[in-house]
């Protein structure tokens, strides 16, 4: 099979990760205002808390579900106990304290699995290869690419056409219109950053049987969350959905080509798209 | 008295520096203090003085490192003009860095400077002949004054270079602070108070922006200088996201409002993770922890927090220091 | 008050539209302002005028049409530039220096209208560059001279808005843009700002957004009454008064104000 498609199908799947690492992100500074840099740190112990259930003997399809409303419960959790009090400090403090967090978190992940990672299993449902023709490529990234585009199908309806959806795209303009709709603010603000953590905890918990899992996961999620959001523009759905497939193929074909150079470019992909468009491919202002 | 007065953290450093040796049975750990005191002085100009969260003074940081060692190892430039060379290329880089990531605000910029510091890192990486790649550059020489030996210091001892980088450290924040207290420091502090206000009656806020840029860039390169020439090596970690994460932690912690506390917030997370890594591998929990508090009810650090308790000591109680003009 | 109908306008925009997106907040508005004169912009709620004026200072950049002042186009300027063209303006929503004393908000307001000023890195902001005395006799300008070292957000909100309009005089500016100056201030404040606007008129050319009728009655040469991002109609006080489009356009009782 040539290499390039090879590549370019790795680059879907690997895009698509990262669509759904960087959306939570972009939809929770849309609202909150704010980027919070604990998101790696969700997206870690989303795929830790998958390992530790798999290696519990729990089933895969178990841990995909629990994991991440588990890391949600645990995001709104946080929120009300801890974020929600700097809202109204400079926003140096939000950023800060979210940086203090993903210390803490992963801290408390080697303090619990030790600073060297693992693998975790393909669940054996999804081990082997499909053959179609000279097409050949590993069951599980398929099931990947399939899985996260009917969850983005789903969260595209949930955020168009529900009334906490247009709550959500609402209050990313202006929090005194969604207040005066009636609807509750805060309880809005936790749900939205919940949400958010739980689809990086769910990205986490799908890497994990392709990556494995490592306690400096968090910082590498982090920082392409960054890149993508950046790419396809800030609280932009679509923008996530580009943004996540172009840097994912450009990543898989660099590693073919250059693979010491696969990590850089996609770093200067994301430096042209700024010369270029400073606001991201469909960023608004 | 008054000049007493107005050079006081100027004077405070330099009784740091004189305290450290006698406190510190390591000469290095002493310089180290002293080293990451600089990049702590770097990012809190950005930070403290202009209002710019920068996620990327490691990148500054590990081109210093990486200019000296590849003047000194491959070019065999001797030592002062490397430092020298090192310097310029921190202040053009950070100028690069920088009209780059002030083209956005807020946690947007934030964000880029994060990306900036680990696309600089994945450079570093990727290009092992200039860098060395994984294992750095190696045999990079310390200096040492030949005017030290004669004082009693020996050439082999670590406070022979403990003391060039006091003496250092110490012109540096004569500098810094005679720019914090210029036009143009005052300037950068109604940027990061109102920028729009600013705009508003007259400044070109980029330009400002750019300027701080280059100043911390200088800076945080100069102590990356000097840790190669401290530790011998140019490695790829100074250019890591953790070098970022570090330097910036230290200043937060340490207190954003004046460039003394810059000192203490290196000095600090130095001594404790001299102190607690021993004791307790996961010491950087608590440090998490530190930033959370500081964040939800001490943003002037560990120097606001002196100031809240000799309040309470005097018993009343003291507004936290802010910068009044 | 006389006006001036001989000598050349100060500014004049031409056909100065400002889309935000599909929303076009100003729509073809153009305005001309004699030196010396105080021209006001009324109209009700969410009719353009501070997006007309964002434009016109620079602090916005304009969709399309032109902008000369002081017989420079100034299209393309930003606010920063446009200051040391001498035009300076206060904002609706006080924005001030809080953390900064009410001292250093006007000495940085003095400076900012000097070319290459704030960039000097060596040398403290004393002596000549202290700008004191022209500071002093704008505190006492603005009846703040009592309060110059306290930070400028512990002010009241009346004297914030003094300091507002402070801010745009430090720059001995040839246009004055108020927004608003007024607004949300008690009838205690109220007289002393009164005062102040008034005194701006025998040696400013003033351009002003005001919602309190009296004042503008009183002390406006010409008045731009805007509606929907267009201007309705453009006139001397009386007629403005009297004109049965504005009536409507305010539900006919917001324009009772000032001398009968």
């Amino acid at each position: 099979m040539n290499v390039y498609l090879l590549q370019i199908v790795n680059g879907i799947g690997l895009g698509m990760l990262y669509f759904l690492l960087a959306v939570g992100l972009s939809i929770v500074f849309g609202l909150l205002r704010f980027v919070n840099f604990a998101h790696g740190a969700f997206y870690l112990i989303g795929a830790y808390l998958a390992y530790q259930l798999v290696h519990w003997g729990v089933s895969f399809w178990l841990a995909l579900a629990v994991a991440p409303l588990a890391i949600g419960v645990i995001a709104w959790l946080l929120e009300k106990a801890l974020l929600r009090h700097v809202y109204d400090h400079p926003h140096e403090f939000h950023i800060l304290i979210t940086v203090g967090l993903a210390l803490v978190i992963q801290e408390v992940v080697i303090l619990i699995w030790g600073p060297i990672g693992d693998n975790v299993d393909v669940p054996s449902t999804l081990q082997g290869v499909v053959i179609w023709g000279s097409f050949i490529y590993p069951k599980y990234r398929l099931f990947v690419i399939g899985f996260t585009a009917i969850f983005a199908l789903a969260l595209w309806w949930i955020l168009e056409g529900t009334r906490i959806g247009s709550a959500v795209r609402a209050g990313s303009e202006s929090t005194e219109t969604v207040s005066l709709l009636g609807i509750n603010v805060f309880r809005i603000l936790s749900l939205v950053f919940a949400l958010g953590a739980a689809t990086a905890a769910l990205a986490g918990v799908l890497a994990a049987p392709i990556r494995g899992v490592d306690p400096f996961m968090g910082l590498e999620a982090l920082s392409v969350a960054f890149v993508i959001v950046v790419v396809g523009g800030m609280g932009s759905f679509g923008g996530a959905l580009i943004g996540g497939l172009l840097i994912g193929i450009i990543q898989s074909v660099m590693s073919t080509l250059w693979p010491q150079g696969a990590q850089l470019m996609i770093y200067v992909a994301m430096a042209a798209v700024l010369l270029l468009r400073p606001h991201g491919l469909m960023g608004r202002g | 008295m008054k000049a007493l007065q107005r050079h006081r953290f100027l004077l405070l450093a330099a009784f740091a520096t004189v305290l450290l040796p006698m406190v510190l049975r390591s000469g290095s750990l002493g310089t180290e203090v002293l080293i990451y005191g600089l990049a702590a002085l770097g990012c809190n100009l950005l930070l403290g003085y202009t209002g710019l969260l920068s996620f990327g003074q490691g990148i500054f940081f590990g081109l210093g490192s990486y200019a000296v060692g590849i003047l000194t190892t491959r070019a065999g430039l001797p030592v002062v003009p490397s430092v020298l060379l090192a310097i310029v290329t921190g202040a053009v880089a950070a100028t690069l860095v920088g009209a780059f990531a002030i083209r956005q605000r807020g946690a947007y910029f934030v964000m880029l400077t994060l990306a900036f510091a680990q696309m600089f890192y994945f450079l570093a990486y990727s290009l092992p002949s200039l860098t060395g790649g994984d294992n750095g550059l190696l045999n990079v020489p310390t200096p040492s004054l030949g005017l030290l030996a004669r004082l009693g210091i020996a050439p082999q001892s670590p406070w022979q270079f403990y003391t060039i980088t006091a003496v250092v450290f110490l012109a540096v924040f004569w500098l810094l602070e005679r720019v914090t207290t210029s036009v143009f420091g005052r300037t950068l502090l109604a940027i990061r108070d109102n920028e729009a206000r600013a705009l508003a009656i007259g400044y070109d806020t980029r330009h400002f922006k750019l300027a701080a840029f280059a100043i911390s860039g200088a800076v945080t390169a100069l102590a990356g200088a000097f840790h190669a020439m401290m530790t011998g090596i140019a490695p790829l970690s100074d250019i890591g996201y953790h070098t970022s994460e570090m330097i910036l932690v230290m200043t937060v912690i340490g207190g954003t409002g004046n460039l003394f506390a810059s000192l203490l917030g290196a000095a600090f997370y130095l001594l404790m993770s001299d102190w607690l890594s021993t004791l307790w591998p996961r010491w950087l929990l608590l440090l998490g922890l530190a930033l959370i508090a500081v964040s939800l009810f001490l943003h002037q650090g560990l120097w606001g927090l002196g100031e809240k308790l000799a309040g309470l000591a005097r018993g009343r109680r003291n507004p936290a220091g802010e910068h009044r003009a | 008050m006389t006006t001036s109908q001989t000598a050349a306008p100060l500014l004049i925009a031409e056909q100065v539209i400002k889309r935000y997106g599909k929303f076009t907040a100003v729509n073809g508005v153009s305005l001309t302002v004699a030196a010396r004169t105080i021209h006001s912009v009324i109209g009700p709620n969410g009719a353009g005028k501070t997006t007309l004026f964002h434009t016109l200072t620079g602090t916005v950049p304009l969709t399309s049409g032109r902008i000369v002042f002081d017989g420079q186009d100034i299209t393309r300027m930003p606010d920063h530039q446009r200051v040391r063209r001498g035009i300076a303006r206060s904002f609706q929503v006080t924005s001030l220096f809080g953390r900064l004393s009410v001292r250093e908000n006007l000495r940085l307001a003095v400076q900012g209208a000097h070319a290459a000023s704030g960039y000097d890195i060596w040398h403290p902001p004393q002596g000549a560059r202290a700008h004191a005395e022209q500071i002093d006799a704008l505190l006492a300008r603005l009846q703040l001279t009592a309060l110059a070292n306290r930070g400028a957000a512990e002010l009241s909100h009346g004297q914030q808005r003094r300091l507002e309009v402070g801010m745009a005089l430090a720059a001995r500016p040839k246009a004055l843009f108020l927004d608003e100056p007024t607004s949300g201030m008690g009838i205690d404040d109220l007289d002393a700002m009164k005062a102040l606007i008034r005194s701006l008129a025998a040696d400013h050319t003033v351009i002003l957004i005001e919602h309190n009728m009296g004042i503008v009655m009183d002390i406006s040469d010409r008045i731009t009454v805007m509606q929907q991002g267009r201007v309705l109609v453009e006139g001397a006080p009386e007629e403005i008064r009297n004109d049965e489009r504005v009536r409507t356009a305010y539900l006919g009782n917001m324009i009772t104000g000032g001398r009968q």
